[in-house]
């Protein structure tokens, strides 16, 4: 199949957009990488910028989904090109997702700061958050070059961290059973762990999107899902 | 979930109405369809889509003989309707014609009245025992054609003096007039505007209940919009056939995906 369209304006609607989802990414991954950091050096000014800065991913989000309106209203887009567009507005979508996370991380980075630190746990946390963002640059690297492959990758790798939640959710369970004074702590840096968790599953979401978008398919559900906290109960 | 699916889109029977085989037609020495096997079912809109030249009309005019009028045509390959081989020397392309209607790109209404309009085709069948029975035949088929209540205070009103959407609707209502069970539609609303654009998809909808209606359309979006099974095709071959919503979304050949994604191809 040719890359270009008859009409090339068409060709430019895309691009467009696309460089907005690109940039989208880019502001979410530094997003991830900065709340952990602020998260394990206390940086509490640092934990700010972050969550100021969601506001800049949201506005994209909005804008991504309105150009994406317009393309469907005005070039009616089939195959690839639909394809195309349906994956664009859900990428955008968990996207912005991801952003909330990392700015609820920073949000309880805040709090946390003022408390006596638990152990090495923000350190964990700052390790599952770092595979998490090279998951999703993984995810956006396979959109771009796509790459059904690599996304298939990414999917598999989301075990991986569903793991470090279930070894860091048993952590902070014995810790709070040890001393009740680490509870508030504990309970905060736990939500943090499921947001992380959480934006895995997105970035999944995303990596399944490019599997679609390159084989106008969804990949099977035969995942394993390696997150079994929900029924986990202290011995 | 299943039940959760636009069911409009679902073709509504298996049954097979036309069976092309190997089908080949020369102009001269140009081989313009190459070795086309196509199933075409009833009761279902399928749409012919493919660049200028490419034998979607030609293939189409196979499918009630039309091509017979061109000295330099050659059809070979079968062709079958009900499992009759249309080409076999036994049957008449008059009889043939009543069975597969025609529409085409141009609305050609013949220089007399709306009623007579209609009325030609029934009486020259001799589909109508009197007067009464022609009058029923001819208000049936023009509120097939959804025209009816536009005309029917003019019955006698030249059919020419109508308007371009309405002279179209009335060419179909004319040729619904002899019942045929197939009706072959060569790019019906390329000459129309929008509104009886609408009008005439509105009314593919209503035809497929009762014929196997196969239409030749450069829209592609008309083909998404009316037809639950689509042929691609391309340099005289068929690329791709099948159902339009796998087509328009995921279509299997490059070829398809290029052209119906409007990339050079």
């Amino acid at each position: 199949m040719q890359d270009q369209h008859i009409v090339s304006a068409f060709d430019r609607d895309l691009e467009a957009i696309q460089a907005q989802i690109m940039k989208m990414g880019g502001l979410v991954e530094n997003a991830i990488l900065e709340a952990a950091i602020s998260l394990e050096t206390r940086d509490e000014e640092r934990a700010e910028r972050v969550r100021r800065a969601d506001k800049a991913i949201d506005e994209l989000e909005e804008l991504i989904n309105e150009e994406a309106a317009r393309v469907i209203a005005l070039r009616a887009p089939t195959a690839v090109d639909l394809r195309l567009i349906l994956t664009i507005i859900k990428v955008s979508a968990n996207l912005e997702r991801i952003g909330d996370y990392a700015k609820n991380m920073a949000k309880r980075t805040s709090v946390l700061a003022q408390m006596s630190p638990v152990n090495d746990s923000a350190g964990a946390l700052r390790r599952m958050a770092k595979e998490v963002e090279r998951m999703l640059k993984d995810a956006l690297d396979s959109y771009i070059a796509r790459d059904a492959e690599l996304a298939q990758d990414v999917i598999d790798r989301d075990r991986e961290v569903d793991q470090m939640y279930n070894a860091l959710f048993r952590e902070f369970l014995t810790f709070m059973m040890e001393d009740p004074r680490n509870i508030t702590a504990c309970m905060h840096l736990h939500f943090i762990a499921k947001n992380i968790e959480r934006m895995g599953d997105h970035v999944t979401s995303i990596a399944e999107q490019v599997v679609y978008l390159v084989t106008g398919s969804t990949p099977d559900e035969s995942r394993q899902k390696a997150d079994q906290t929900s029924v986990t109960a202290p011995e | 979930m299943n039940d959760m699916r636009i069911v409009e889109r679902d073709v509504d029977t298996s049954e097979n109405k036309i069976a092309a085989r190997k089908v080949q037609v020369y102009y001269g020495d140009t081989h313009a369809i190459k070795d086309v096997d196509v199933d075409i079912a009833d009761k279902t809109v399928t749409a012919f889509i493919g660049p200028s030249g490419c034998g979607k009309s030609t293939f189409l005019r196979c499918l009630n003989r039309m091509n017979d009028t061109i000295d330099v045509c050659r059809v070979e390959g079968d062709i079958l309707i009900d499992g009759e081989d249309i080409y076999d020397k036994r049957i008449d392309p008059v009889q043939l014609r009543a069975k597969v209607g025609m529409v085409f790109q141009k609305p050609n209404p013949f220089p007399k009245s709306i009623y007579d309009n209609v009325a030609y085709g029934p009486k020259i069948h001799g589909l109508a025992k009197n007067k009464a029975d022609l009058d029923d035949i001819v208000e049936r088929a023009l509120r097939r054609g959804a025209i009816w209540e536009e005309v029917k205070d003019r019955l006698d009103a030249p059919g020419t003096g109508l308007s371009g959407g309405q002279q179209q609707r009335l060419c179909i209502a004319r040729a619904v007039a002899t019942e045929p069970e197939v009706l072959l539609m060569d790019e019906p609303c390329s000459a129309l505007a929008p509104i009886a654009t609408a009008q005439v998809e509105e009314l593919l909808d209503e035809l497929k209940q009762n014929y196997s209606v196969v239409i030749v359309t450069h829209s592609m979006q008309q083909a998404a919009r009316v037809s639950q099974k689509t042929a691609f095709f391309h340099l005289g071959n068929l690329v791709e056939y099948g159902e339009t919503g796998q087509i328009f979304t995921n279509p299997q050949d490059p070829r398809t995906e290029s052209y119906i994604t409007g990339r050079i191809g």
